[in-house]
Protein backbone atom coordinates (compact mmCIF):
# COMPACT_ATOMS: atom_id res chain seq x y z
CA UNK A 1 0.00 0.00 0.00
CA UNK A 2 1.50 3.61 -0.43
CA UNK A 3 0.89 6.32 1.67
CA UNK A 4 -2.16 8.06 0.23
CA UNK A 5 -3.86 4.70 0.08
CA UNK A 6 -2.99 3.60 3.60
CA UNK A 7 -4.00 7.27 4.85
CA UNK A 8 -7.37 6.84 3.09
CA UNK A 9 -7.97 3.23 4.33
CA UNK A 10 -7.84 4.67 7.93
CA UNK A 11 -10.13 7.51 7.17
CA UNK A 12 -12.56 5.92 4.95
CA UNK A 13 -12.43 2.11 6.63
CA UNK A 14 -11.31 3.17 10.49
CA UNK A 15 -12.43 6.85 11.51
CA UNK A 16 -13.21 6.16 14.97
CA UNK A 17 -9.92 4.15 15.17
CA UNK A 18 -8.18 7.62 14.25
CA UNK A 19 -10.60 9.84 16.36
CA UNK A 20 -10.50 7.78 19.58
CA UNK A 21 -7.18 7.16 18.97
CA UNK A 22 -6.43 10.51 19.02
CA UNK A 23 -8.89 11.67 22.09
CA UNK A 24 -7.67 8.94 24.50
CA UNK A 25 -3.89 10.19 23.37
CA UNK A 26 -4.85 13.89 24.34
CA UNK A 27 -6.58 13.43 27.80
CA UNK A 28 -4.24 10.63 28.43
CA UNK A 29 -1.44 12.93 28.05
CA UNK A 30 -2.55 15.86 30.19
CA UNK A 31 -4.07 13.85 33.03
CA UNK A 32 -0.54 12.37 33.34
CA UNK A 33 1.03 15.48 33.59
CA UNK A 34 -0.43 15.28 37.14
CA UNK A 35 0.31 11.78 37.62
CA UNK A 36 4.05 12.18 37.16
CA UNK A 37 3.90 15.32 38.79
CA UNK A 38 2.47 13.85 41.90
CA UNK A 39 4.71 11.02 41.57
CA UNK A 40 2.14 8.54 41.40
CA UNK A 41 2.95 6.92 37.75
CA UNK A 42 2.15 3.19 39.38
CA UNK A 43 -1.20 4.68 39.73
CA UNK A 44 -1.66 4.97 36.27
CA UNK A 45 -0.55 1.46 35.54
CA UNK A 46 -2.97 -0.30 38.51
CA UNK A 47 -5.67 1.65 37.05
CA UNK A 48 -5.66 0.58 33.76
CA UNK A 49 -5.15 -2.86 35.40
CA UNK A 50 -8.43 -2.90 37.78
CA UNK A 51 -10.29 -1.18 34.96
CA UNK A 52 -9.01 -4.41 32.77
CA UNK A 53 -10.29 -6.73 35.84
CA UNK A 54 -13.67 -4.84 35.85
CA UNK A 55 -14.16 -5.32 32.19
CA UNK A 56 -13.21 -9.00 32.88
CA UNK A 57 -15.80 -9.70 35.98
CA UNK A 58 -18.41 -8.54 33.42
CA UNK A 59 -17.93 -12.33 31.91
CA UNK A 60 -19.22 -13.78 34.84
CA UNK A 61 -22.50 -14.71 34.94
CA UNK A 62 -22.66 -12.66 39.03
CA UNK A 63 -21.59 -9.35 37.72
CA UNK A 64 -23.29 -9.71 34.04
CA UNK A 65 -23.52 -6.06 33.14
CA UNK A 66 -22.45 -3.98 30.15
CA UNK A 67 -19.25 -3.93 29.82
CA UNK A 68 -18.13 -0.30 30.13
CA UNK A 69 -20.39 -0.34 33.07
CA UNK A 70 -18.22 -3.30 34.84
CA UNK A 71 -15.22 -1.67 34.22
CA UNK A 72 -16.43 2.23 35.34
CA UNK A 73 -18.25 0.81 38.77
CA UNK A 74 -15.04 -1.30 39.81
CA UNK A 75 -12.61 1.28 38.42
CA UNK A 76 -14.51 4.06 40.51
CA UNK A 77 -15.13 2.37 43.66
CA UNK A 78 -11.08 1.00 43.45
CA UNK A 79 -10.57 4.81 42.89
CA UNK A 80 -12.18 6.02 45.82
CA UNK A 81 -10.99 3.25 48.51
CA UNK A 82 -7.31 3.55 47.36
CA UNK A 83 -7.69 7.85 47.22
CA UNK A 84 -8.19 7.07 51.38
CA UNK A 85 -5.53 4.41 51.43
CA UNK A 86 -3.11 6.53 49.87
CA UNK A 87 -3.12 9.18 52.61
CA UNK A 88 -3.10 6.93 55.61
CA UNK A 89 -0.20 6.58 56.62
CA UNK A 90 0.34 2.70 58.11
CA UNK A 91 0.66 1.02 54.77
CA UNK A 92 3.18 2.73 52.39
CA UNK A 93 1.86 4.27 49.11
CA UNK A 94 4.02 1.62 46.65
CA UNK A 95 2.84 -1.36 49.05
CA UNK A 96 -1.04 0.40 48.60
CA UNK A 97 -0.82 0.47 44.89
CA UNK A 98 1.35 -2.87 44.50
CA UNK A 99 -1.41 -5.38 46.20
CA UNK A 100 -4.51 -3.63 44.11
CA UNK A 101 -2.09 -4.32 40.90
CA UNK A 102 -1.30 -7.84 41.55
CA UNK A 103 -4.55 -8.61 42.57
CA UNK A 104 -6.14 -6.97 39.84
CA UNK A 105 -4.05 -9.35 37.42
CA UNK A 106 -4.67 -12.17 39.55
CA UNK A 107 -8.60 -11.85 39.64
CA UNK A 108 -8.45 -11.37 35.83
CA UNK A 109 -6.47 -14.49 35.02
CA UNK A 110 -8.92 -16.29 37.53
CA UNK A 111 -11.85 -15.22 35.52
CA UNK A 112 -10.59 -16.33 32.04
CA UNK A 113 -10.23 -19.67 33.63
CA UNK A 114 -13.84 -19.93 34.43
CA UNK A 115 -14.89 -18.03 31.64
CA UNK A 116 -16.99 -20.16 28.88
CA UNK A 117 -14.38 -21.55 26.03
CA UNK A 118 -16.09 -19.88 23.76
CA UNK A 119 -15.55 -16.28 25.14
CA UNK A 120 -11.87 -16.64 26.35
CA UNK A 121 -11.00 -15.05 22.24
CA UNK A 122 -13.67 -12.45 22.67
CA UNK A 123 -12.48 -12.04 25.96
CA UNK A 124 -9.09 -11.15 25.34
CA UNK A 125 -9.24 -9.44 22.48
CA UNK A 126 -11.36 -7.44 24.76
CA UNK A 127 -8.98 -7.08 27.27
CA UNK A 128 -6.36 -6.11 24.91
CA UNK A 129 -8.55 -3.39 23.06
CA UNK A 130 -8.27 -3.47 19.66
CA UNK A 131 -7.66 0.52 18.06
CA UNK A 132 -8.91 -0.54 14.96
CA UNK A 133 -12.70 -1.93 15.74
CA UNK A 134 -13.31 1.06 18.13
CA UNK A 135 -17.30 0.97 17.85
CA UNK A 136 -19.16 4.28 17.53
CA UNK A 137 -20.47 3.85 20.76
CA UNK A 138 -17.39 3.25 22.61
CA UNK A 139 -16.06 6.58 20.60
CA UNK A 140 -19.16 8.90 21.89
CA UNK A 141 -18.71 7.89 25.03
CA UNK A 142 -15.03 8.43 25.28
CA UNK A 143 -15.90 11.92 23.40
CA UNK A 144 -18.24 12.67 26.33
CA UNK A 145 -15.42 11.81 29.21
CA UNK A 146 -12.94 14.11 26.72
CA UNK A 147 -15.53 16.63 27.43
CA UNK A 148 -16.36 16.64 31.17
CA UNK A 149 -12.35 15.46 31.96
CA UNK A 150 -11.68 18.64 29.65
CA UNK A 151 -13.98 20.84 31.55
CA UNK A 152 -13.28 20.21 34.75
CA UNK A 153 -9.68 21.12 34.20
CA UNK A 154 -9.91 24.14 32.29
CA UNK A 155 -12.78 25.36 35.00
CA UNK A 156 -10.57 24.12 37.97
CA UNK A 157 -6.92 24.53 36.79
CA UNK A 158 -5.89 26.39 40.21
CA UNK A 159 -7.68 24.31 42.21
CA UNK A 160 -5.82 21.00 40.87
CA UNK A 161 -2.08 22.83 40.24
CA UNK A 162 -2.22 24.52 43.94
CA UNK A 163 -3.39 20.75 45.37
CA UNK A 164 -0.67 19.04 43.23
CA UNK A 165 1.93 21.73 44.54
CA UNK A 166 1.19 21.97 48.14
CA UNK A 167 -1.78 20.82 49.26
CA UNK A 168 -0.84 21.47 53.22
CA UNK A 169 -0.59 24.94 52.52
CA UNK A 170 -4.14 25.28 50.12
CA UNK A 171 -5.48 23.39 53.44
CA UNK A 172 -4.65 26.64 55.38
CA UNK A 173 -6.70 28.46 52.92
CA UNK A 174 -9.72 26.47 53.15
CA UNK A 175 -9.38 24.20 50.35
CA UNK A 176 -10.80 21.16 50.91
CA UNK A 177 -7.43 19.18 49.83
CA UNK A 178 -8.99 16.13 50.14
CA UNK A 179 -12.03 16.71 48.31
CA UNK A 180 -10.13 17.89 45.32
CA UNK A 181 -7.85 14.77 45.24
CA UNK A 182 -10.34 12.54 44.99
CA UNK A 183 -12.30 14.19 42.15
CA UNK A 184 -8.90 14.18 40.31
CA UNK A 185 -9.06 10.30 40.76
CA UNK A 186 -12.34 10.01 39.86
CA UNK A 187 -12.13 11.67 37.05
CA UNK A 188 -8.80 9.76 36.41
CA UNK A 189 -10.68 6.81 37.07
CA UNK A 190 -13.45 7.61 34.36
CA UNK A 191 -11.24 8.37 31.47
CA UNK A 192 -8.71 5.63 32.25
CA UNK A 193 -11.70 2.93 32.49
CA UNK A 194 -13.21 4.39 29.13
CA UNK A 195 -10.11 4.73 27.14
CA UNK A 196 -8.94 0.86 28.29
CA UNK A 197 -11.72 -0.55 27.21
CA UNK A 198 -11.14 0.83 23.90
CA UNK A 199 -7.43 0.98 23.23
CA UNK A 200 -6.25 -1.20 26.14
CA UNK A 201 -3.67 -0.75 29.06
CA UNK A 202 -0.38 -0.57 27.38
CA UNK A 203 -1.72 2.22 25.17
CA UNK A 204 -3.27 4.03 28.35
CA UNK A 205 -0.60 3.87 30.31
CA UNK A 206 2.02 4.76 27.71
CA UNK A 207 0.23 8.07 27.15
CA UNK A 208 -0.46 8.73 31.20
CA UNK A 209 3.39 8.32 31.27
CA UNK A 210 5.18 8.73 28.10
CA UNK A 211 3.40 12.27 27.03
CA UNK A 212 3.93 14.11 29.85
CA UNK A 213 8.05 12.94 30.51
CA UNK A 214 8.68 14.64 27.00
CA UNK A 215 6.97 17.32 27.36
CA UNK A 216 8.73 18.33 31.10
CA UNK A 217 12.04 17.77 29.44
CA UNK A 218 11.21 20.10 25.95
CA UNK A 219 9.20 22.62 27.91
CA UNK A 220 10.32 25.30 30.95
CA UNK A 221 6.90 26.34 31.94
CA UNK A 222 4.23 24.75 33.59
CA UNK A 223 1.37 26.09 31.06
CA UNK A 224 3.80 24.68 28.19
CA UNK A 225 4.51 21.40 29.49
CA UNK A 226 0.41 21.03 29.34
CA UNK A 227 0.25 22.26 25.94
CA UNK A 228 2.93 20.46 24.43
CA UNK A 229 1.82 17.08 26.33
CA UNK A 230 -0.96 17.18 24.79
CA UNK A 231 0.30 17.75 21.60
CA UNK A 232 2.58 14.90 21.57
CA UNK A 233 -1.02 13.05 22.61
CA UNK A 234 -2.71 14.46 19.26
CA UNK A 235 -0.10 13.60 16.80
CA UNK A 236 1.52 10.20 17.85
CA UNK A 237 -1.85 8.48 17.16
CA UNK A 238 -2.07 9.04 13.79
CA UNK A 239 2.04 8.87 13.23
CA UNK A 240 1.71 5.35 14.86
CA UNK A 241 -1.47 4.06 13.12
CA UNK A 242 0.34 5.34 9.98
CA UNK A 243 3.26 3.03 10.87
CA UNK A 244 1.15 0.49 11.53
CA UNK A 245 -0.38 0.30 8.56
CA UNK A 246 2.92 0.81 6.25
CA UNK A 247 5.08 -1.86 8.50
CA UNK A 248 2.03 -4.20 9.29
CA UNK A 249 2.45 -3.67 13.00
CA UNK A 250 0.09 -4.18 16.07
CA UNK A 251 -1.97 -0.48 16.35
CA UNK A 252 -1.38 0.05 19.73
CA UNK A 253 2.31 -0.98 20.62
CA UNK A 254 3.35 1.09 16.91
CA UNK A 255 1.67 4.33 18.57
CA UNK A 256 3.08 3.79 22.07
CA UNK A 257 6.48 3.04 20.14
CA UNK A 258 5.84 6.48 18.51
CA UNK A 259 5.53 8.21 21.88
CA UNK A 260 8.65 6.88 22.56
CA UNK A 261 10.50 7.98 20.17
CA UNK A 262 9.52 11.40 20.65
CA UNK A 263 10.26 11.09 24.36
CA UNK A 264 14.08 9.92 22.79
CA UNK A 265 13.85 12.90 20.81
CA UNK A 266 13.16 15.23 23.83
CA UNK A 267 15.84 13.49 26.08
CA UNK A 268 18.45 14.14 23.28
CA UNK A 269 17.29 17.55 22.97
CA UNK A 270 17.13 18.29 26.63
CA UNK A 271 20.95 17.06 26.83
CA UNK A 272 21.55 19.18 23.74
CA UNK A 273 20.46 22.37 25.75
CA UNK A 274 22.12 21.72 28.73
CA UNK A 275 25.24 21.67 26.98
CA UNK B 1 -6.09 42.16 75.51
CA UNK B 2 -8.60 40.29 73.28
CA UNK B 3 -6.06 37.43 71.73
CA UNK B 4 -6.11 36.20 68.16
CA UNK B 5 -5.32 32.63 69.23
CA UNK B 6 -6.57 30.74 72.60
CA UNK B 7 -5.90 27.18 73.66
CA UNK B 8 -7.73 26.23 76.46
CA UNK B 9 -7.21 23.01 78.08
CA UNK B 10 -6.96 21.20 74.74
CA UNK B 11 -5.30 17.68 73.83
CA UNK B 12 -3.76 17.22 70.29
CA UNK B 13 -3.33 14.29 68.57
CA UNK B 14 -4.44 11.81 65.72
CA UNK B 15 -7.10 9.49 65.90
CA UNK B 16 -7.83 8.72 69.39
CA UNK B 17 -3.60 9.11 70.29
CA UNK B 18 -3.14 12.30 72.11
CA UNK B 19 0.01 14.01 70.87
CA UNK B 20 0.52 16.73 73.55
CA UNK B 21 -2.08 17.38 76.65
CA UNK B 22 -3.97 20.06 77.75
CA UNK B 23 -2.46 23.08 76.41
CA UNK B 24 -3.57 26.44 78.05
CA UNK B 25 -1.85 29.44 76.21
CA UNK B 26 -2.94 32.80 74.50
CA UNK B 27 -1.27 34.69 71.25
CA UNK B 28 -2.12 37.99 70.70
CA UNK B 29 -2.24 40.12 68.11
CA UNK B 30 0.94 42.08 66.73
CA UNK B 31 3.08 39.52 68.68
CA UNK B 32 6.01 37.54 67.50
CA UNK B 33 5.44 34.30 69.01
CA UNK B 34 8.16 31.16 68.69
CA UNK B 35 7.32 27.50 69.29
CA UNK B 36 10.47 25.64 69.73
CA UNK B 37 11.29 22.24 70.58
CA UNK B 38 13.00 19.19 69.32
CA UNK B 39 12.42 17.40 66.03
CA UNK B 40 9.15 15.55 66.47
CA UNK B 41 7.97 16.93 69.92
CA UNK B 42 4.40 18.27 68.22
CA UNK B 43 5.31 21.54 66.73
CA UNK B 44 3.56 20.51 63.68
CA UNK B 45 0.42 18.94 65.30
CA UNK B 46 0.29 22.32 67.17
CA UNK B 47 0.52 24.77 64.06
CA UNK B 48 -2.32 22.01 62.55
CA UNK B 49 -4.00 23.27 65.51
CA UNK B 50 -3.72 26.57 65.01
CA UNK B 51 -4.36 26.94 61.29
CA UNK B 52 -7.70 24.73 61.90
CA UNK B 53 -6.38 21.69 59.57
CA UNK B 54 -6.64 19.48 62.73
CA UNK B 55 -9.25 19.36 65.63
CA UNK B 56 -8.49 19.14 69.50
CA UNK B 57 -9.37 15.68 70.88
CA UNK B 58 -10.26 17.64 73.91
CA UNK B 59 -10.86 21.55 74.99
CA UNK B 60 -11.02 23.92 72.18
CA UNK B 61 -8.67 26.14 70.48
CA UNK B 62 -10.28 29.49 69.27
CA UNK B 63 -9.08 31.55 66.68
CA UNK B 64 -10.40 35.10 65.82
CA UNK B 65 -9.37 38.65 65.74
CA UNK B 66 -9.72 40.50 68.75
CA UNK B 67 -12.81 42.34 66.29
CA UNK B 68 -14.44 38.87 66.09
CA UNK B 69 -13.84 38.52 62.33
CA UNK B 70 -12.08 35.15 60.94
CA UNK B 71 -8.73 35.53 60.96
CA UNK B 72 -6.78 35.21 57.86
CA UNK B 73 -3.38 32.98 57.82
CA UNK B 74 -0.66 33.60 55.79
CA UNK B 75 1.04 29.90 56.18
CA UNK B 76 4.96 29.13 55.22
CA UNK B 77 5.58 25.69 54.69
CA UNK B 78 8.70 23.91 55.09
CA UNK B 79 10.06 24.45 51.51
CA UNK B 80 10.84 20.81 50.77
CA UNK B 81 7.75 19.61 51.62
CA UNK B 82 6.61 21.36 47.96
CA UNK B 83 6.24 19.67 44.62
CA UNK B 84 9.64 20.51 42.11
CA UNK B 85 9.30 18.27 40.01
CA UNK B 86 7.07 20.96 37.74
CA UNK B 87 8.87 23.92 36.96
CA UNK B 88 6.57 26.69 38.51
CA UNK B 89 7.65 30.30 38.04
CA UNK B 90 8.02 32.46 41.44
CA UNK B 91 5.26 34.62 40.02
CA UNK B 92 2.64 31.56 39.73
CA UNK B 93 3.41 30.35 43.25
CA UNK B 94 3.34 33.62 44.22
CA UNK B 95 -0.01 34.02 43.02
CA UNK B 96 -1.46 30.88 44.42
CA UNK B 97 -1.53 32.93 47.57
CA UNK B 98 -4.71 35.45 45.90
CA UNK B 99 -6.24 32.45 45.24
CA UNK B 100 -8.22 32.46 48.36
CA UNK B 101 -9.68 35.57 47.63
CA UNK B 102 -10.45 35.14 43.58
CA UNK B 103 -12.62 32.38 44.98
CA UNK B 104 -14.01 29.35 42.17
CA UNK B 105 -14.02 29.38 38.51
CA UNK B 106 -12.40 32.62 38.81
CA UNK B 107 -8.99 33.70 36.69
CA UNK B 108 -6.37 36.21 38.23
CA UNK B 109 -7.35 39.62 37.74
CA UNK B 110 -5.39 43.28 37.67
CA UNK B 111 -5.66 43.29 41.69
CA UNK B 112 -4.20 39.95 41.95
CA UNK B 113 -1.45 40.72 39.65
CA UNK B 114 -0.97 43.83 41.61
CA UNK B 115 -0.78 42.04 44.77
CA UNK B 116 1.78 39.48 43.85
CA UNK B 117 3.90 42.08 42.30
CA UNK B 118 3.32 44.18 45.70
CA UNK B 119 4.73 40.87 47.59
CA UNK B 120 7.66 39.74 45.28
CA UNK B 121 8.61 43.60 45.87
CA UNK B 122 8.10 43.84 49.78
CA UNK B 123 10.40 40.98 50.21
CA UNK B 124 12.88 42.02 48.10
CA UNK B 125 13.14 39.51 45.23
CA UNK B 126 10.98 41.73 42.29
CA UNK B 127 13.48 40.41 39.17
CA UNK B 128 12.55 36.66 40.40
CA UNK B 129 9.22 36.68 39.52
CA UNK B 130 10.36 35.39 36.26
CA UNK B 131 12.28 32.54 37.23
CA UNK B 132 12.02 28.98 38.14
CA UNK B 133 11.10 28.03 41.77
CA UNK B 134 13.05 24.86 41.70
CA UNK B 135 16.11 26.71 40.34
CA UNK B 136 16.29 29.06 43.21
CA UNK B 137 18.85 29.33 45.96
CA UNK B 138 17.18 28.18 49.60
CA UNK B 139 16.91 31.30 50.85
CA UNK B 140 15.40 32.79 47.66
CA UNK B 141 12.51 29.89 48.36
CA UNK B 142 12.28 30.90 51.66
CA UNK B 143 11.40 34.22 50.25
CA UNK B 144 9.27 33.05 47.54
CA UNK B 145 7.00 31.65 49.85
CA UNK B 146 6.86 34.14 52.39
CA UNK B 147 5.85 36.31 49.14
CA UNK B 148 3.32 33.79 48.36
CA UNK B 149 2.10 33.84 51.84
CA UNK B 150 1.92 38.54 51.84
CA UNK B 151 -0.36 37.78 48.57
CA UNK B 152 -2.91 36.38 51.14
CA UNK B 153 -3.43 39.63 53.01
CA UNK B 154 -2.96 38.16 56.22
CA UNK B 155 -3.41 39.07 59.54
CA UNK B 156 -0.74 36.27 61.20
CA UNK B 157 1.95 35.11 59.49
CA UNK B 158 3.18 31.45 60.21
CA UNK B 159 6.29 29.92 59.55
CA UNK B 160 7.39 26.67 59.70
CA UNK B 161 11.19 26.21 60.07
CA UNK B 162 11.81 28.88 57.84
CA UNK B 163 15.88 28.89 58.40
CA UNK B 164 16.10 25.35 58.54
CA UNK B 165 19.12 24.18 56.41
CA UNK B 166 20.37 27.44 55.23
CA UNK B 167 23.66 29.08 55.41
CA UNK B 168 24.34 31.31 57.69
CA UNK B 169 24.17 34.86 55.69
CA UNK B 170 20.78 33.26 54.57
CA UNK B 171 19.29 31.92 57.70
CA UNK B 172 19.69 36.30 58.75
CA UNK B 173 18.70 37.84 56.05
CA UNK B 174 15.21 35.36 56.26
CA UNK B 175 15.23 36.39 60.12
CA UNK B 176 15.64 40.03 59.00
CA UNK B 177 13.05 40.03 56.55
CA UNK B 178 9.88 38.39 59.73
CA UNK B 179 11.66 40.99 62.32
CA UNK B 180 10.84 43.64 59.40
CA UNK B 181 7.57 42.30 58.49
CA UNK B 182 6.53 42.14 62.21
CA UNK B 183 7.71 45.57 63.01
CA UNK B 184 7.14 47.61 60.22
CA UNK B 185 3.55 46.18 59.10
CA UNK B 186 2.65 45.01 62.39
CA UNK B 187 1.91 41.21 61.51
CA UNK B 188 1.19 38.93 63.81
CA UNK B 189 3.77 36.20 63.30
CA UNK B 190 4.34 32.19 64.77
CA UNK B 191 7.34 30.87 64.03
CA UNK B 192 8.38 27.32 64.69
CA UNK B 193 11.97 26.04 64.78
CA UNK B 194 14.02 23.92 66.16
CA UNK B 195 16.74 26.31 66.00
CA UNK B 196 17.04 28.05 69.63
CA UNK B 197 19.59 30.45 68.43
CA UNK B 198 16.78 31.84 65.75
CA UNK B 199 14.09 31.92 68.45
CA UNK B 200 15.45 33.10 71.51
CA UNK B 201 17.06 36.67 69.85
CA UNK B 202 14.16 37.31 67.52
CA UNK B 203 10.98 36.40 69.33
CA UNK B 204 8.98 38.16 71.82
CA UNK B 205 7.14 35.42 73.45
CA UNK B 206 7.41 31.72 73.06
CA UNK B 207 6.29 27.91 74.09
CA UNK B 208 8.88 25.51 74.22
CA UNK B 209 6.71 22.31 72.99
CA UNK B 210 7.18 18.85 74.22
CA UNK B 211 5.40 15.60 74.49
CA UNK B 212 5.62 16.35 78.42
CA UNK B 213 6.77 19.26 79.01
CA UNK B 214 5.07 22.50 77.95
CA UNK B 215 5.87 26.15 79.03
CA UNK B 216 4.89 29.31 77.79
CA UNK B 217 6.36 33.41 78.63
CA UNK B 218 8.55 35.60 77.69
CA UNK B 219 12.72 34.40 76.33
CA UNK B 220 13.75 35.36 79.78
CA UNK B 221 11.14 32.54 81.17
CA UNK B 222 11.03 29.89 79.10
CA UNK B 223 14.69 29.72 77.93
CA UNK B 224 16.51 28.99 80.73
CA UNK B 225 19.66 26.04 81.03
CA UNK B 226 17.19 24.19 83.11
CA UNK B 227 14.39 24.02 80.97
CA UNK B 228 16.40 23.65 78.01
CA UNK B 229 18.13 20.48 79.60
CA UNK B 230 15.56 18.83 81.05
CA UNK B 231 13.91 19.27 77.53
CA UNK B 232 16.53 17.66 75.65
CA UNK B 233 18.47 15.49 78.25
CA UNK B 234 21.42 16.85 78.26
CA UNK B 235 23.47 20.09 79.87
CA UNK B 236 22.54 23.35 78.32
CA UNK B 237 23.59 26.84 79.11
CA UNK B 238 22.27 29.95 78.05
CA UNK B 239 23.97 33.20 78.29
CA UNK B 240 24.39 36.54 77.07
CA UNK B 241 26.81 37.47 74.58
CA UNK B 242 27.16 41.25 73.41
CA UNK B 243 23.21 41.74 74.35
CA UNK B 244 22.01 38.23 72.32
CA UNK B 245 21.31 35.80 73.83
CA UNK B 246 23.67 32.00 73.00
CA UNK B 247 22.83 28.61 73.92
CA UNK B 248 25.54 26.24 74.44
CA UNK B 249 24.81 22.42 74.65
CA UNK B 250 26.32 19.49 75.49
CA UNK B 251 29.66 21.02 77.82
CA UNK B 252 30.32 20.43 81.46
CA UNK B 253 30.17 21.86 84.88
CA UNK B 254 33.92 22.60 84.08
CA UNK B 255 33.37 24.54 81.11
CA UNK B 256 30.60 26.45 82.71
Amino acid sequence: MSGAEIVRTIFEEFPYALYGSILVGMICAFLGVYIVAKRVVFLGAVMTQVSVMGLALTFLPLFAVPHTLGSLVITLGTVVVISRMLTGKKVPKDAVLGIVFVTSIAARILVLQKAAKVEVAEIENLLRGDILFVTPALFYLMAGAFVAASAAHLLFFKEFTYISFDAETARTQGFNAAGWEIAFYLIAGVVISFATHMVGDIYVFGFLVIPPVAAMLLARRVTRIFVVAVLIGLLAPPVGLFCAFLFDLPSSPAIVGVAAVVLAAAWIVSLVRKR
Amino acid sequence: MEPVIRFTNATLGYGHTPILRDLSFDVHEGEYFGLVGPNGAGKTTMVRAILGTLKPLAGTVRVAMPSGATVRFGYVPQRDTVDYVLPYTVGEIVMMGRYRQMGIFHRPGEADRTAVQKSLDHVDIRDLGGMSFRDLSGGQKQRALIARALASEPDVLVLDEPTNGMDLSSRLSILDLIKHLHGNDRLTVIMVSHLLDDVANHVERLAIVEREFFQVGTVAEVLTGANLTTLYGMHVDVRRVDGRMVILAGGDDERR
